[in-house]
């Protein structure tokens, strides 16, 4: 693409997530949902093969409905209270409308259909801005809403997100949709805990997407789109096999590593208010998760595959330098005894 | 027929709606679209909002549908489909029409609209009408406002329409 134009319309990705964070009138943060959908379609776009352009289809369709469904949210909010800001939904209605949509974007259950097709249709960069960054403008709209949400439906679409993401996940050998299914399941995670602690929803949500980035970067690195040509990482560049065991890993939510610190933290907070069945639920599905990232692990790191031997003796090329990948590593594996710091927060 | 022109207007529109609804060539579409949006304005303007009509006359015809029938008349075929030339067509055009003339039928002979139009709990939310300062125009004033309080909004709209415009190039690109 042309490097003016590409500047201009991710520059305007950016403004439209902006937008949405900071605004308090209802009809600007719709405005920005729908910059942040015009402006990202021609970055999912950029591979021009049948199958990217489905997968922008997609992604358009899901996400032009979910808009839909807030503006005729936003509006019933406002034929009920006669304002625009964004402190309160008065309505249940409108409040129900609103956490369908913003689920919808998210990519929630029952609206997760979208999320695996879409994952692997695209280019691998395309799929990281995807399931990291357009997770952060629906988000922090839940955050703000989140006093008047209906605890039953989050709750319940939290619960079949985490199920949905770990079953599907299982039978997966491409890496974009295994990694679509743990963005599925992390998603259902963030939402459990929004009604009872929003704080933790923002924690989950910045440890998510330093581990997904960091997943996002090996694989780049090492050019890999599935677990067989994961398993070769040994032979071109072996330091990423075991910064993958360890990313990887983290993501399960093991504890030593810092994913496991989101899922403590959730657990504590929702036995503190009284449900004990629902995070043990939770944490016994999240073994589904754990158990495709080991087997992600046994292949690329753990064991050497079998493999035709012009396969053992590969050429190097020039490395493709990864950004930052030093300090999303340590962010990915070693914030765990920072946990005490979170009582700085409220 | 003063008393029933809105009436008459919308029935107007209808009939607009359900001919390009019938799908012909997108050419006729505009056509009819030409006619339901003049009518729409007149219902507008039955209603007091000279200067919303003004605006769809402007804008919606004079702006959007002519270079609609330009980018069509680019990409027409050589034999556009009528409303006549094949049955599915014809089909649903005489469908449509036979709903309208069975509702306009219901209507006139149980003496109320409220069939049609039902704002339940709004009250009297369906018809802004313009305030009676009488000295100036509130449309006037709303869109000077909307350049003067409403600064950002024109910006983040005006920005999206360009980033708009560059996406559909890059889109259509291909290659």
């Amino acid at each position: 693409m042309n490097p003016l134009i590409l500047t201009i319309i991710l520059m305007t990705v950016f403004l439209g997530t902006m937008i949405v964070m900071a605004s308090s009138h209802w009809l600007m943060i719709w405005i920005g949902f729908e910059m942040n959908l015009l402006a990202i379609i021609p970055i999912l776009m950029k591979k021009y093969s049948p199958r990217a352009m489905e997968a922008s289809t997609k992604y358009f369709l899901t996400q032009a409905t979910a808009s839909m469904l807030l503006m005729m949210a936003i509006i019933i909010n406002l034929m009920h209270s006669g304002q625009w800001t964004i402190t309160k939904v008065f309505n249940p209605t409108a409040s129900i409308i609103m956490t369908l949509a913003l689920a919808m974007k998210l990519g929630l259950t029952p609206f997760h259909f979208w999320v695996p097709e879409v994952t692997q249709g695209i280019s691998l960069t395309s799929g990281l801005i995807l399931l990291t960054w357009q997770k952060l403008a629906p988000m922090s709209i839940l955050y703000q809403i989140s006093p008047s949400i209906n605890l039953n439906i989050l709750l319940t679409m939290a619960v079949l997100s985490i199920l949905v993401g770990g079953w599907g996940g299982l039978n997966q050998t491409q890496l974009r949709k295994i990694m679509a299914y743990s963005s599925i399941a992390h998603m259902g995670w963030m939402t459990a805990i929004l009604v009872y602690n929003p704080t933790l929803t923002m924690l989950n949500m910045l440890i998510y997407i330093m581990m997904t980035l960091t997943m996002f970067m090996l694989f780049i690195h090492s050019s890999s789109t599935t677990t067989l040509s994961l398993s070769h990482t040994w032979n071109k560049a072996p330091l990423i096999t075991t910064l993958i065991l360890i990313t990887l890993l983290s993501m399960g939510g093991l504890p030593p590593l810092s994913g496991f610190m989101p899922k403590w933290m959730i657990i504590q907070e929702l036995t503190k208010n009284s449900s004990i069945i629902l995070p043990t639920l939770m944490a016994i599905m999240a073994l589904l998760n754990l158990y495709f990232y080991t087997r992600l692990t046994y292949s690329t790191s753990l064991t050497m595959f079998p493999s035709t031997n012009n396969m053992k003796m590969k050429w190097q090329f020039e490395t493709k330098q990864i950004t930052l990948l030093p300090p999303l590593i340590i962010a990915s594996s070693l914030l765990l005894p920072l946990t005490p710091m979170l009582s700085i927060l409220d | 027929m003063m008393t029933y022109i809105v009436f008459i207007l919308s029935v107007i529109f209808v009939i607009g709606f359900v001919g390009f609804s019938s799908k012909p060539s997108p050419i006729y579409g505009g056509l009819v679209l030409i006619v339901s949006g003049g009518v729409g304005c007149g219902i507008i303007m039955n209603f007091g909002g000279s200067f919303l009509g003004l605006m769809v006359f402007l804008i919606y015809l004079g702006g959007m549908l002519v270079v609609f029938g330009y980018t069509t008349a680019m990409a027409t075929e050589q034999y556009p489909e009528v409303w006549v030339s094949n049955a599915t067509v014809m089909g649903v055009f005489l469908l449509g029409l036979l709903m309208e003339v069975m509702l306009v039928l219901y209507v006139l002979k149980s003496e109320e609209v409220g069939v049609v139009f039902k704002f339940s709990s709004v009250g009297d939310w369906a018809i802004y009408d313009i305030g009676n300062s009488g000295v100036f125009s509130e449309e006037i004033m709303g869109v000077a406002a909307l350049y003067r309080y409403g600064a950002w909004v024109v910006v983040v709209t005006g920005w999206s329409l360009l980033v708009g415009v560059l996406v559909i190039l890059e889109v259509t690109r291909g290659d």
